[in-house]
């Protein structure tokens, strides 16, 4: 958007013609309440109704509502309202509204740690450096390449290699490159924006991590032979779809995603095949703006969200590893690739720092989109 | 009207002098010839709403995004539309979209005119009712989840692959891909053509055709020369809008593509949504936009309107 | 009729690919809807109503079903008026920069939805009336005006100027003309396009999405959220509530003007 020098001509302009255009507007409807002027004369910790937290469905949000909502309510009296706008559709959102002075629509946003980096990089964020519950957890929790703390990091999670056991009798697979083998053809399934693979594909091309981001070759290289074998591209309901209806024999998706597939009786397992996997973050950031007494508790909130028992309610849940140092896995996933504790478990995976993914994604979205869209 | 006298002048015409004084005062009468202006004005300010935006779109558009700050830069340039040129993507990807909604008008347009023709001709009440419930009926459920339902029929496992290998044939790869986009948007467009087609077709006369069939011809010869002619506005009508909804359609290609044959609409949400870059999403919706107007303008200097109505200036003479 | 078997066999093979692809993803859907098992499937694994009790008994679906009935409402209540005066002046009188406005009264359709809604978006943030669920309503009617234009296009079209000049020459007024005449004249077209903008401002979702919040969302809106994480049958269930919806409107439309107003235009 427009940065401060423009703001004079270009609001006159567009605020005129909204104007003129807003001369209809009459006052509230019946039904909708929305998000109304608070008065200012609120004490800055005044319990407001209803805290607003942007929330990932299906087994993320329960997750969430278990380990942390319903806590959180019983301990403060707040409601806590889930709104299930996908991440990247609310981002506009909440940018518009700082941009233009509004109240945001979300109170939280749980967000994935390389998206909460470009909001913070725009400046959107509030810092949640003074938060108690900060101290102590592992240093996971910090942001990278970022000052203080615009947001905090709350799991860590693995883009595992998801498959369906009857298509590999041989057992699971080893190697990533399996994907290339025709008996897969039009039975593979990636994200449709390369994420949480483009870094394993340059493994899998025959690159090294040292490739990455500067030589990123390999990595084409092995998405053009992939294209050849007509994968399907698509988002996580599209891959459960894919998975219970047979569509798909094998998936590079989220372990939390195939552990949900596998409870609810779809016969699906995961793997790290040799090539390693892509371990990243998510991470909660609350956006600017909030009337003083919501940013305060929207702030306790994420707080809250940082303690033993929340840390350990939510993340059990979703099976993946917390920030909260010290905690035990749950029982089905002792042990497993997916949910690393140890150094030697990250040592198998790939993880790349946050600044990087903010500077290349574009670049690789759009290289993967032109491999795959033309 | 003869005034019988002050008791009995009716309340309506008391009311209707007024309003009519009302009226005059607000217009008056020497203003006569722009009261066509006066009565688009509201439509005009609503759609402006869409024109204020597209002006914002417009702002952006002419941004670069400056990564390490994400937002676009003071500087004008024409750098996203040169970002659209020079890779191939985008252009592959509009020419995919153009020719599907050439591809998707055609064939909404061949089958909306039978189903048109046997609504407005058939002489059974009943049927006419079932024709147009059938129509109907599938409006309500919306583009997703109609989509949802065409991959339980067209899936690996679905029912046509499912009735396939019972009988001992292979099965077929129906979904997933851009025929199947095509379909998926010919089946969803056709109740709009089909309702932009039937004013037309209902205005032509039966005695027509009989007087055709009276002179010799059969009917598929009355069709072709006759009917179809007649029907002209109908099919501009009808094309206008099914081509200017396909090549903006965004949830079916989605779907039904599998990821890989997205349309235009697509790039534009990932510009906006996966990687920030409100400049480059602008760029390419006003080239969009561009595309459509220019394209529909020719049709509208070409053709005219057809029943899509906004003729102006009198009796609408299918031009 | 010479042939009149082969054309109906052609008009009829025709038709009924139309009626079987038009209907075959509704009826799949319906069945859907009575699984008992997990996932959308057809045919149903077992029959239950529980994804129809689960849907009854979620609060928020309610709430957005009312929602969604509102906004639709006020859609149609705007559309009407504005529709019918666009297309009345349209038609009628002689305008000049007859083509630009054409152009311009179709940009409802030629800028994709995603765009609209991003830029509507912007206004009515601008202007601090976003929050509210009646903007809503006038984005729904704005996206889809030329519906509303065409189908009012279509009635003053077949309107016999003559019974205008008929009626002026029997001494009544031009406010007069217009109510008595030619308003009654379009009312087949101000209902087709009532109805057409009713159902289509109940099931939109991509403007929608930009203008509401988890305060005010609306039933369509509701719908996509949820199906971007998982799909259950209850995406089934709702669907079969939107076409009891549908059946509805047509029985009530069919039993106070009868379903033929689609037919005609006058």
């Amino acid at each position: 958007m427009a940065s401060k020098r423009f703001i004079l001509p270009r609001r006159t302009f567009l605020q005129g013609s909204a104007g003129l255009a807003g001369t209809a507007a009459l006052g509230t409807s019946a039904l909708g309440t929305g998000m109304l002027a608070r008065p200012m004369s609120a004490l800055a910790q005044d319990k407001p109704e209803e805290i607003i937290v942007r929330v990932w469905g299906g087994a993320w949000g329960e997750a969430m509502r278990s380990g942390v909502a319903d806590p959180f309510t019983e301990m403060t009296g707040i409601n806590v309202r889930f709104d299930y706008t996908e991440d990247n559709e609310i981002r506009p959102r909440i940018w518009a509204a700082v941009d233009q002075g509004r109240v945001p629509p979300i109170h939280v946003n749980w967000d994935t740690s390389t998206n909460a980096t470009i909001s913070a990089l725009r400046g959107v964020t509030v810092d949640l450096s003074d938060l108690p519950n900060l101290e102590g957890l592992l240093p996971l929790a910090r942001p990278v390449g970022l000052e203080g703390y615009p947001l905090v990091n709350t799991y860590a999670y693995v883009y595992v290699c998801a498959y369906r056991p009857e298509a590999f009798p041989e057992g699971p697979p080893q190697s990533w490159r399996i994907m290339l083998e025709p008996r897969f053809r039009g039975r593979i399934a990636l994200y449709d924006d390369g994420i949480g693979f483009n870094p394993i594909a340059v493994i899998a091309g025959g690159g090294t991590i040292d490739d990455i981001p500067d030589n990123m070759e390999a990595g084409w290289e092995f998405y053009r032979q992939l294209r050849e074998n007509e994968p399907l591209l698509g988002e996580d309901p599209d891959f459960t779809t894919w998975f219970q209806n047979g569509e798909i024999d094998i998936a590079c998706t989220i372990s939390v995603n195939a552990r949900a597939a596998r409870q609810s009786g779809i016969d699906v397992e995961w793997t790290v095949p040799e090539e390693g996997c892509k371990v990243d973050t998510d991470g909660l950031w609350v956006p600017r703006g909030l009337p003083e007494n919501e940013e305060y508790w929207a702030k306790q909130y994420v707080n809250f969200a940082l303690s033993r028992e929340a840390q350990a309610a939510w993340c059990s849940a979703l099976g993946l590893p917390p920030v909260y140092p010290g905690l035990e896995p749950p029982e089905d996933l002792v042990g497993d690739p997916a949910y690393p504790t140890t150094e030697e478990d990250f040592a198998r995976l790939v993880s790349i720092p946050s600044p990087v993914l903010v500077e290349n994604q574009p670049i690789w979205f759009e290289r993967f989109n032109e491999i795959f869209q033309g | 009207m003869a005034r019988a006298g002050r008791q009995s002048y009716p309340l309506t015409w008391r009311l209707l002098d007024i309003a009519e004084r009302a009226a005059r005062l607000v217009w008056p009468r020497r203003w006569k010839r722009q009261v066509g202006y006066l009565m688009l004005t509201p439509a005009v300010l609503l759609v402006g709403l869409l024109a204020i935006g597209l002006g914002y779109m417009a702002e952006y558009s002419l941004h670069e995004l400056d990564l390490s700050t994400y937002r676009l830069v003071e500087e004008y340039s024409l750098v996203n539309y040169q970002t659209i040129v020079d890779r191939p993507v985008y252009l592959r990807v509009f020419w995919r979209t153009l020719l599907a909604a050439i591809l998707v008008t055609l064939f909404a347009l061949a089958l909306a005119f039978p189903y048109a023709y046997l609504m407005v001709r058939t002489s059974s009440a009943r049927m006419r009712k079932f024709l147009l419930i059938a129509l109907f009926l599938p409006f309500f459920i919306g583009q997703v989840v109609r989509a949802y339902g065409w991959l339980i029929v067209l899936g690996s496992e679905g029912l046509i692959n499912t009735a396939l290998g019972a009988l001992g044939l292979p099965r077929l790869d129906l979904i997933y891909n851009y025929p199947s986009v095509i379909f998926g948007l010919t089946q969803y467009m056709l109740p709009f053509a089909v309702l932009m087609m039937v004013p037309a077709v209902a205005a032509i006369g039966e005695e027509v055709e009989l007087a055709s069939e009276g002179l010799g011809a059969n009917w598929m010869q009355t069709f072709r020369h006759v009917v179809l002619p007649l029907a002209r506005p109908g099919f501009i009508g009808a094309g206008i809008v099914v081509f200017t909804l396909s090549l903006t359609d965004f949830a079916m290609p989605e779907i039904l593509g599998g990821g890989t044959s997205d349309f235009i609409a697509s790039s534009i949400y990932d510009s906006f949504f996966q990687i920030s870059n409100f400049g480059l999403g602008a760029a390419i919706a006003m080239v969009l936009v561009g595309i459509g107007s220019v394209l529909a303008a020719a049709m509208f200097i070409l053709v005219g309107t057809g029943t899509l109505g906004m003729t102006g200036g009198g009796r609408d003479t299918g031009r | 009729m010479r042939g009149r078997r082969g054309k109906a066999v052609f008009l009829w093979t025709v038709v009924g690919f139309c009626i079987v692809t038009l209907s075959l993803p509704t009826l799949i859907i319906i069945g859907a809807s009575f699984t008992a098992g997990e996932i959308i499937q057809f045919p149903p694994d077992g029959f239950s109503l529980r994804w129809y009790e689960r849907l009854w008994n979620l609060d928020s679906f309610q709430d957005a079903l009312w929602r969604s009935l509102y906004v639709s409402v006020i859609c149609t209540v705007i559309a009407i008026p504005v529709g019918a005066l666009a297309a009345i002046g349209t038609v009628r009188y002689r305008l000049r920069f007859r083509r630009t406005l054409q152009v311009y009264l179709l940009l409802p359709f030629t800028i994709p939805l995603v765009v609209s809604g991003i830029g509507l978006m912007l206004v009515f943030g601008e202007v601090r009336i976003l929050g509210q669920l009646w903007p809503v309503g006038v984005a729904l009617c704005v996206i889809n005006l030329p519906f509303m234009i065409w189908a009012v296009g279509a009635s003053v079209n077949s309107l016999d100027p003559e019974l205008e000049n008929a009626a002026a020459n029997c001494g009544a007024a031009p406010v007069q003309v217009f109510l008595t005449v030619t308003l009654p004249a379009v009312t087949p077209g101000i209902i087709t396009g009532g109805l057409l903008m009713f159902v289509l401002a109940f099931n939109e979702f991509l403007v929608s999405l930009f203008l509401v919040d988890s305060r005010i969302v609306t039933l369509p809106v509701q719908i996509y959220n949820n199906i971007r994480s998982v799909i259950t049958p209850d995406l089934a269930a709702v669907s079969v509530v939107y076409i009891l919806f549908a059946v509805v409107a047509v029985w009530l439309l069919d039993r106070i003007v009868g379903l033929e107003i689609f037919l005609r235009s006058r």
